[in-house]
């Protein structure tokens, strides 16, 4: 990395936080037990669509130790707080329990409150409901689906379909084609942190503990749904175990939970279930790409046309931009674009990890490789081959775009010259067929209004308040280190509050914008506080001695900034808790990160296992802002790539709708045991024309790429190209002859 | 989780008594993987439940005997599994213990829970709105025309496909191992075998045990075959997953490098223990070659009954059982 050059003195790099989370010292939101704590469970729907013609909550009040139990017989007291993607703040805008209606299998049809939660855990499941049920649709194939056009339905410029020259006429003419269909099935993040919510009320000031990447939507989204004003919410979230996108807006059940403990006068806990998270909150819709690519005789593409259409909710339009990267990925003149909706009966899907890219790479990289291929021609030489230094979309120059170099160095890295073209052409000692893919990924880099407040002490200590949250991504080790360095100063010496409304907006920490956004506020807020302490603009500072010779305790200093291009306006925007973003058009350039990935796969010759031995993976990203967590968020969006690719897959049976394998143990993520040699490196070249500080984006486009790169292995070594997730035994073993 | 009656029993008598006494609905208790996980989803609702985790009587086990293995119901499978011993000279035993669950719940699971552990049927363990016979009778079988990739391809019934999933008893059933209870009506043993019942038009009787019966042991007869044996599993990840499809192999070599004895189970694809004599007779007398080994294969998924999503597991089962005759087959020799 090529530090700033206020950066003098080393800092230690290591997570700041890593001793309190393993050995459990830090409390997350649901480790609270406050005096007086009340414990909720949910009773859910078991249809797929209709009404509750009787819901019998008698037996459920009966259990001993039940305090209450809350559904829409009770007529309550709240709104809906909107759809986060349809300017609101909820994570659908269906707020359950609120009529008699069942939208999707798993709808909360109850809550109960009880003195613990083994009686309210039994008293849910004494709810009984009768209902009338009607027709339903939970898969893309499922009859009842309907298909909307994305800019018919949603005319906002960032939705509309691309036209960038004409690829219809281009591809038609094109030497070479490839027109494949690739399908993406529905998959669900679990975080290991369940989903849940310590909710009180201090007078009349409502105080929610929830882990969260979005306190500030839970706090105007709850004031949406109470009538109450957003200044008497308090959201206190200082770690998510986890949010991957799933936690990203108001969840369903904080508004009843907050009714509760109003009513009860004490405060209530929820902790959803595994088994529930399936259905209570988003997850990754299932999409289908029709890829169609051109290219000339000289192997150079010519055009290309993505066409796809994903699941969305009936309630929500979760809205689609697949065609942003893979519009981007190449020089191609000629790109058309095409989105839809197909809405089903389902909750409303949402932002997964890498939620428009992971996919959209799949596919698009899937059948560059088919092209490749084609063509006669090495993967990675094609790639290079069709590299581009404008935005295609634009016309405008990327900020910076190195990919090139990461799919240099990671080919040198790989060993990827001694590779043969030729599908299952490569054998391990052990008869093993041996597979080597490679893709790329990129991710839109973006920046939010942010805000931070130093707090500069006569002990030398430094405190930092700011808009963001610490979703296991590492943001107060990244703030600790720009701060340290920036002083320096040791990165212990630093004392960071995120995630909580009393100290700064909450703004959504999603999109890998956080780390630029609190950053840059960080750095300008640092620039402030130099100002005050009467120092240089760098070099280090002694913060205690500064700090005396004003004559006052402490220092302050603040500041609020902007994305580029962005006005008091967006600010007031995100300040009412909605999500602001900017880019990745920026005026008179565009923003990415980029990312290549090289993957060996080995296929056991008899009974078809797929392993990956190892992954090479570089990214640009700008400047790395702090090592050690960088490289993590790689690591584990390779290992996203390979669940995804290999062993991810929400199970519908269609004549019951909702997710059948509503568990760790039936859903299979990646365990230790598959998962080999994780290569990361990073180019390192900070981005100043994008940020001040140089950082792009890492923590999505990590995984960007990651499928396509094993599904092209698995191509390379069996000769078989499988264009439906998860690869799975039973579609290896098809390909195969005994 | 509903309320129920708990008792803490030291002895085997203690036990016996207490499981009487509690009547039809008592559960017994050991390590729980099974059973809490059960009482939790309302699958399984005991008025009591008698935890027998700390009973001596049941505990410990012994790889030496020079006539047979004994094992105790209450032996963890962690600590069997790396028994050196059982390692050594079978390792077919070992190793279906080791690739069970996780490092976590084999610390926790005895050998006599996990021959009584449930299926994995999803529409079982997911409880309403889901059709299950095993779970309340005569309500259907959501399974057979749905979502049935873990489903069985052979002892099913109009009533229910549901695999039996545990490793252990797949190994032993091979190994003819022999299971001691201990009842009211006092001391009795059966052949493993027989232990478990094909779902017939009753899948919610899932084995042979009289009300009140306890498992004290196991007991596999020492064989030379151990040593020439390989469990080999195959599922979607490498750990914490249960069998696609499995294959217990355990034989002999003759002097001129033919099968003698053989002993060969499939699982994961069965509603109980499934051992397979075709196969085995078909690999008896041949040398292990690639085309004897496919033979054995083929012969164990002969009249195989697939279902929607579960057919691969005929070719993919045929060439696991394949895999392990092959390996079994290395281990003999040397
Ligand atoms: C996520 C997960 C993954 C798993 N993966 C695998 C796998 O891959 N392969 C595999 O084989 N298993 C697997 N298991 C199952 C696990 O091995 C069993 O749950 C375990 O062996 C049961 O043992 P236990 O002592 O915990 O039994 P318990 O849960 O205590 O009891 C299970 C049943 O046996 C009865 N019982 C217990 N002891 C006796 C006795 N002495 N006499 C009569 N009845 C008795 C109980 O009443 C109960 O009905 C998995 C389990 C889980 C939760
Ligand atoms: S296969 Fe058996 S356990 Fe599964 S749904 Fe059918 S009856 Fe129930």
């Amino acid at each position: 990395m090529s530090p700033e050059p206020q950066d003098t003195q080393p800092v230690d790099t290591r997570r700041v936080d890593a001793r309190e989370k393993v050995t459990g010292a830090a409390l997350y939101a649901t480790d609270l037990h406050p005096d007086q704590l009340a414990h909720a469970t949910l009773a859910t729907a078991t249809i797929g669509r209709g009404r509750i013609a009787e819901l019998d909550v008698s037996a459920a009040a009966a259990v001993p130790g039940v305090l209450l139990v809350l559904s829409h017989l009770d007529h309550l007291d709240l709104q809906s707080p909107g759809f986060v993607m349809g300017g609101g703040y909820g994570v659908q805008s269906l707020q359950p329990l609120l009529d008699d209606r069942i939208a999707y299998r798993g709808q909360a049809i109850a809550l109960v409150v009880a003195e613990t939660l083994t009686a309210a855990t039994e008293a849910a499941n004494l709810v009984r409901a009768r209902y009338e049920t009607e027709p339903f649709a939970a898969t893309l194939d499922s009859p009842g689906v309907e298909r909307l056009s994305q800019p018919a339905t949603i005319p906002l410029p960032f939705l509309a379909d691309l036209d960038v020259g004409d690829a219809e006429s281009a591809y038609a003419t094109a030497a070479l084609h490839v027109d494949a269909t690739y399908d993406q099935p529905a998959q669900h993040q679990n975080p290991m942190e369940l989903i849940g919510a310590t909710v009180s009320w201090r007078g009349d000031t409502l105080v929610v503990h929830e882990g969260t990447q979005n306190a500030g939507a839970i706090r105007h989204g709850l004031a949406q749904q109470l009538g109450i004003d957003a200044a008497n919410v308090e959201v206190i979230s200082p770690y998510t175990g986890g949010g991957f996108g799933q936690k990203n807006s108001l969840q369903i059940h904080i508004g009843p939970l907050a009714l509760a403990a109003r009513r009860l006068g004490r405060p209530v806990k929820l902790v959803v279930s595994r088994a529930q998270l399936f259905h209570h909150t988003s997850f990754r819709p299932a999409s289908r790409h029709r890829i169609r690519l051109g290219a000339d005789e000289h192997g150079r593409m010519v055009a290309a046309i993505h066409e796809v259409e994903h699941q969305t909710s009936r309630h929500d339009l979760f809205p689609l931009m697949y065609t942003e990267i893979t519009s981007r990925l190449y020089g191609i003149r000629d790109f058309r674009g095409r989105q839809t909706f197909a809405r089903m009966d389902t909750q409303s899907p949402g932002f997964m990890r890498a939620p428009f890219e992971h996919p959209a790479a799949f596919a698009f990289e899937s059948a560059v490789d088919e092209l490749a291929y084609a063509a006669h021609r090495d993967p990675l030489e094609f790639r290079l081959a069709n590299d581009t230094t404008v935005d295609p979309v634009s016309g405008e120059p990327f900020s910076s775009r190195h990919l090139a170099q990461c799919l240099r160095r990671g080919a040198k890295r790989f060993g990827w010259s001694a590779r043969q073209q030729r599908p299952a052409s490569m054998r391990a000692e052990d008869g093993s067929l041996v597979g080597w893919g490679v893709a790329v990924g990129a991710y839109p880099a973006s920046i939010v209004p942010s805000a931070a407040h130093l707090v500069a002490g006569a002990d030398g200590r430094i405190r930092v308040e700011v808009d963001g949250h610490e979703m296991g991504q590492g943001i107060r080790s990244t703030i600790a280190i720009l701060v340290a360095e920036n002083l320096g100063i040791g990165v212990h010496d630093v004392d960071i509050v995120v995630g909580d409304t009393r100290v700064a907006t909450q703004h959504l920490t999603a999109g890998s914008w956080g780390t630029a956004s609190t950053l840059g506020a960080v750095h300008a807020a640092l620039r402030a506080l130099r100002e005050q302490l009467g120092m240089d603009t760098r070099g280090p500072v002694d913060v205690a001695s500064a700090v005396r010779a004003t004559g006052r305790d402490q220092v302050e200093a603040r500041a609020e900034t902007l994305g580029p291009g962005q006005t008091e306006q967006d600010a007031e925007h995100a300040r009412k808790g909605l999500p602001t973003l900017s880019g990745p058009e920026f005026p008179g350039y565009s923003t990415f990160s980029w990312i290549a990935h090289f993957v060996e796969v080995r296929v056991e010759p008899t009974t078809c296992r797929i392993r990956v031995p190892r992954v090479v993976s570089v990214a640009d990203c700008g400047r790395v802002a702090s090592p050690v967590t960088a490289a993590s968020q790689v690591r584990g969006g390779i290992v996203w790539g390979i669940g995804a690719s290999l062993r991810e897959a929400g199970a519908v049976d269609p004549r019951y709708g909702g997710f059948l394998n509503n568990s760790l143990e039936e859903y299979p993520v990646p365990v230790n045991a598959d998962i080999g040699t994780l290569d990361v490196d990073f180019i390192g070249e900070p981005d100043l024309r994008f940020h001040p500080v140089g950082v792009k984006g890492l923590g999505e486009v990590s995984m960007v790429g990651v499928a396509a790169a094993v599904a092209n292995a698995v191509f390379h070594a069996t000769g078989v190209r499988h264009r439906r997730l998860p690869i799975r035994i039973e579609d290896v073993l098809a390909g195969t002859t005994a | 989780m509903r309320p129920f009656a708990y008792t803490k029993v030291e002895t085997l008598a203690e036990a016996v008594d207490a499981l009487a006494a509690a009547g039809p609905q008592a559960r017994l208790l050991a390590g729980g993987t099974t059973l809490y996980d059960l009482m939790k989803l309302e699958i399984e609702t005991p008025s009591a439940v008698v935890d027998v985790h700390r009973v001596a009587d049941l505990a410990g086990f012994d790889t030496s005997g020079d006539r047979e293995l004994v094992f105790g119901a209450g032996a963890r499978m962690a600590d069997v599994a790396e028994d050196g011993r059982l390692r050594r000279d079978y390792p077919a035993l070992s190793e279906s213990l080791w690739r069970a669950a996780s490092q976590q719940l084999r610390n926790m699971a005895t050998l006599g829970g996990n021959l009584l552990q449930r299926t994995r049927c999803p529409y079982f363990r997911g409880g309403e709105p889901f059709a299950c016979n095993k779970r309340s009778p005569g309500s259907g079988c959501a399974a057979q025309e749905g979502l049935d990739r873990s489903n069985a391809l052979f002892g099913g019934s109009e009533a229910c496909i549901a695999v039996y999933p545990g490793d252990w008893a797949t190994a032993l059933v091979a190994f003819d191992a022999e299971v001691d209870v201990h009842g009211p009506g006092g001391a009795r043993s059966l052949p493993l075998a027989r232990l478990h019942r094909e779902p017939g038009d009753t899948p919610q009787h899932e084995h042979n045990l009289a009300p009140g019966e306890i498992i004290t042991r196991v007991r596999v007869p020492v064989t030379p075959a151990g040593r020439g044996s390989a469990y080999l599993k195959i599922r979607d990840r490498e750990s914490y997953a249960f069998a696609l499809v499995s294959a217990a192999v355990a034989l002999t070599l003759d002097g001129d490098g033919r099968v003698d004895e053989c002993r060969i189970a499939v699982g994961g694809v069965a509603t109980r223990p499934w051992r397979v004599p075709a196969a085995e007779q078909a690999l008896r007398g041949n040398a292990i070659t690639e085309a004897s080994a496919r033979a054995a294969g083929e012969a164990a998924f002969t009249g195989a009954r697939p279902g929607r999503a579960n057919a691969f597991k005929i070719e993919l089962g045929t060439r696991t059982v394949a895999d392990a005759v092959r390996l079994a087959g290395s281990r003999a020799v040397g």
